[in-house]
């Protein structure tokens, strides 16, 4: 690699920290409020057409959702501005241990290996979802 | 000295931007940044630039070869070879972009450009790193063959892909009639973003949208279907090292499953979503599934 290789290459560096400093300031993300069931649900109707999921759980935070129809658990988190949804075993989900406040969920997807749901202040872990088992 | 159209147009693709994210904070144009997203789509860029670099003298030395071995020799100073080139450049990108979304070995150099939920500017400059060891520049050796000279070839890639950059936007709703019948548009282009089941594997054009019209992988945006971008299962955080290889090692990883020949040809050949027992999610799962929800709520 040649000199006025590194030279571009420093200054395309430089041209992305202002970009993104741009972007930030800007404050032009989505608006994402904290998530409502009708909310959860719109984003499961999309992600995960035909499933019937009857009841839905909510992050304190509002960053996440769980929803579990049967032996299957599915979830919704923000990522920035968007939303990431999977599925899993019900038991993965049940199975974990809160800690710091927080449900870290290990996922088996190159995709999206972890999720995080934070617990109210004194709140069980699972929720009790047996109406929608 | 080279020309060379991406290198020239470098700094206004950064002034578009700006202009972009301006025009969306004070005009509030139909425009959405996101820190991290823009983050992550800059770095892959630049990081694709450098894997340009590196495979570069691999690519040009082919080239040469090829055309060492031509058919014919074309001018390069003919207007015809020009326009040649410019519509065979283009059916050949259209083949590329087909490739490189309907058979897994390729989508899992090209899925990095559609990973963002995001569709600005930005997400133009979201390029592979992993697109020159899939051999896919291999697809326009048949110019060289023909006897373009390899020069003409890359300045034509060159031209497509400036091209391709200004319609990675929502801030422009529909171009006229005659455009958008024939050239590729923001309005074409959102819908090729898009992960709704009547989006998928749509509108591969470059340059021009006739491509599609004549192999039947047009679709035409709807107002009523707002697209939503991103992949079919969007990834879970910025990581730019996910970003860049996760179809990669999600092949890799099924591969470990593999139980026969046919496993092994599906998972890495096959449609995105393949999956042995039919039970994947290709877009032509997604796109029959839809169908089927669609006509039982029509009959319902």
């Amino acid at each position: 690699m040649d000199l006025s290789f590194l030279i571009k290459t420093g200054a395309s560096g430089l041209a992305i920290a202002l970009l993104v400093a741009l972007a930030a300031w800007a404050r032009i993300a989505r608006p994402t409020p904290e998530l409502d069931e009708a909310a959860v649900r719109d984003i499961l109707a999309f992600e995960f057409p035909g499933v019937q999921a009857a009841a839905c759980w909510i992050a304190a935070d509002g960053r996440g959702a769980i929803l579990r129809a049967g032996d299957e658990a599915f979830i919704v988190y923000r990522i920035g501005d968007g939303y990431v949804a999977r599925s899993a075993p019900w038991a993965l989900l049940a199975k974990a241990a809160p800690k710091n406040g927080a449900i870290d969920l290990r996922l088996a997807d190159v995709g999206a290996p972890r999720a995080r749901f934070k617990l109210g202040e004194g709140a069980a872990w699972p929720p009790a979802f047996e109406a929608a088992a | 000295m080279t020309f060379d159209p991406v290198t020239l147009a470098t700094p206004f693709f950064i002034l578009l931007v700006i202009a972009e994210i301006l025009a969306a904070k004070f005009a509030k144009t139909r425009t959405h940044y996101e820190a991290r997203d823009t983050a992550t789509s800059l770095a892959m860029g630049l990081g694709s630039t450098v894997a340009g670099v590196l495979i570069g003298g691999l690519v040009a030395g082919v080239t040469l070869w090829v055309y060492q071995h031509r058919v014919f020799t074309i001018p390069m100073t003919a207007v015809w070879a020009w326009l040649a080139i410019f519509f065979l450049e283009d059916l050949t990108y259209y083949g590329f972009h087909r490739l490189s979304h309907e058979r897994r070995f390729w989508w899992a150099a090209h899925v990095n450009h559609h990973s963002s939920q995001h569709y600005n500017l930005s997400t133009a400059l979201r390029q592979t790193w992993t697109g020159g060891i899939n051999g896919t520049w291999l697809l326009w050796m048949p110019l060289a063959f023909l006897g373009f000279p390899p020069a003409m070839i890359a300045i034509e890639k060159g031209i497509s892909l400036v091209y391709q950059f200004w319609i990675h936007t929502e801030a422009i709703k529909r171009l006229p009639a005659p455009v958008e019948a024939v050239f590729n548009t923001p309005s074409h282009h959102r819908v090729h973003h898009a992960r709704n089941p009547r989006y998928l594997d749509r509108n591969y054009a470059g340059i021009l949208i006739i491509w599609d019209r004549m192999f039947g992988t047009f679709e035409p945006e709807l107002d009523e279907e707002p697209p939503r971008y991103g992949i079919v299962k969007n990834l879970g955080d910025f990581n730019i090292v996910r970003v860049a290889f996760h179809e990669w090692i999600g092949i890799g990883r099924d591969l470990t499953k593999a139980r026969s020949a046919r496993d092994v040809l599906g998972y890495v050949f096959g449609p995105p979503g393949w999956r042995p027992d039919g039970e994947g999610t290709t877009s032509e799962d997604l796109r029959r599934a839809w169908r089927e929800r669609v006509g039982a709520e029509t009959d319902g």
